[in-house]
């Protein structure tokens, strides 16, 4: 550990003096962050710069409760922070997330086994703010011209989706199809991108905790770029058949200029489903034992 | 190897987990339901098989109880091979017949299954970081 230690020290010195800039998110402060880049007509561009790479790196967010305002200053709950050896509080640790009853203790069982159920396990795909939680990375690739904007995630399950410019309306009854990703219509407040969210089913995690949401869920997102290699997210949770108020989480997403998008196929040998078994020690899809 | 050598080779690894700027953790399933952080292992053995396939690499290794001579074949799960590609791995880092050395954690089940962490290549003494999903 001390030659490993000693290995990282000596890494950082010889970098710090041969590629200042080559550290991620650690310019020196005498060079300014280089300022949001714009499409022509003076919108942000959330995207590449024509002629260089670049991805956004999503961060791991284990737990939307760490990242929810009203946490207060002190240290992180047990229902969050500390990784994912164990030790989580559940719903008690979390006094500032509005859970109804059935809602914590759906927590509560998520917390209690170690998010064993988590459906993202299944190779099946975030939904909400999880998409930005969720880390690989992800590209926004934005059709003034056609007036939508997409966004693509290598990871989760190598998913994308679109987010609707044209001023439409959400559709509204059965023409609402609830769907894994909702349905995303967006429009600019200055320069922040504000997406409105619902149509949401109930086959997703708000994380990787298992804070649960049903199909009334309606997300709204606030997407800005501050510097070039800054991504600023927000979503507000506004779910009256899990929580008794919205409730709001933020964050940031790094730029990796670097980087591109590769393939990823969750679904190709997820031995993980092979070795899942229910409260009772069964298999959930191999043969009983 | 000798101290040098490590020392050089934990520079060269260190710095290019630094420069490549990409998550050390890619996350698939819940790590704490399937392994058992506070059980570590080390183990060194001889590669039978690779799957190098989403979402998590396995390698497969032969590990000789030097008590009894018994062999056991455990299963490595690393991560995926796009965040391994990004610590600087490749389909053919790992072949069939090298003898590595594996640090990781247990599954719970008590099956021979491991969630590697760092993969040593005993003939080079390459260290690898496993792209695990343990956080750090």
């Amino acid at each position: 550990m001390r030659v490993y230690l000693r290995s990282v020290l000596a890494a950082l010195a010889v970098m710090l003096c041969v590629s200042p800039l080559a550290i991620r998110g650690q310019q020196p402060a005498s060079t300014p962050p280089e300022p949001t880049p714009r499409l022509a007509d003076g919108t942000p561009n959330l995207g590449r710069v024509p002629g260089e790479k670049g991805v956004w790196n999503v961060p791991y967010i284990q737990n939307m409760a760490d990242r929810a305002s009203g946490r207060g200053a002190g240290p992180a709950g047990r229902g969050g922070g500390g990784g994912n050896e164990g030790g989580r509080g559940g719903s008690r640790s979390e006094p500032h997330i509005p859970f109804q009853p059935w809602a914590a203790a759906v927590y509560d069982y998520n917390s209690v086994n170690n998010s064993k159920y988590d459906p993202e396990g299944y190779c099946l795909p975030p939904g909400g703010p999880r998409m930005m939680a969720t880390p690989y990375p992800m590209e926004i690739v934005q059709l003034p011209e056609q007036k939508r904007i997409l966004m693509i995630f290598e990871g989760a399950t190598h998913i994308w989706r679109e987010i609707y410019m044209d001023a439409r309306a959400h559709p509204q009854g059965d023409a609402l199809n609830p769907t894994y990703l909702g349905h995303s219509v967006g429009r600019w407040d200055g320069d922040t991108l504000v997406v409105d969210v619902v149509g949401f089913n109930e086959g997703t995690w708000i994380d990787y905790y298992g804070h649960p949401h049903t199909d009334q869920l309606h997300v709204v997102e606030r997407i800005s770029r501050p510097d070039k290699r800054t991504l600023r997210y927000e979503a507000t949770i506004d779910d009256p058949g899990a929580y008794t108020r919205p409730w709001t989480v933020s964050w940031t997403v790094p730029w990796t200029p670097t980087g591109e998008l590769t393939e990823y196929i969750c679904q190709e040998n997820n031995r993980y489903l092979w070795n899942l078994t229910d409260d009772h020690g069964q298999p959930i899809f191999g043969p009983q034992r | 190897m000798t101290k040098r050598m490590r020392f050089a080779v934990g520079v060269a690894v260190a710095a290019a987990l630094l420069l490549t700027g990409v998550p050390a953790v890619f996350a698939h399933h819940s790590f704490a339901a399937e392994f058992d952080a506070s059980k570590p292992f080390k183990l060194t053995g001889l590669v039978t098989k690779v799957e190098w396939q989403n979402p998590h690499t396995y390698f497969y290794i032969d590990v000789t109880d030097t008590a009894t001579g018994k062999v056991t074949n455990w299963a490595m799960e690393m991560g995926s091979p796009n965040g391994l590609m990004r610590q600087g791995w490749t389909r053919n880092t790992l072949k069939i017949g090298d003898i590595v050395a594996v640090e990781g954690s247990v599954a719970r089940t008590g099956q021979p299954l491991g969630n590697a962490r760092t993969v040593t290549l005993t003939s080079t003494g390459q260290r690898l970081f496993a792209a695990s999903s343990q956080a750090p």
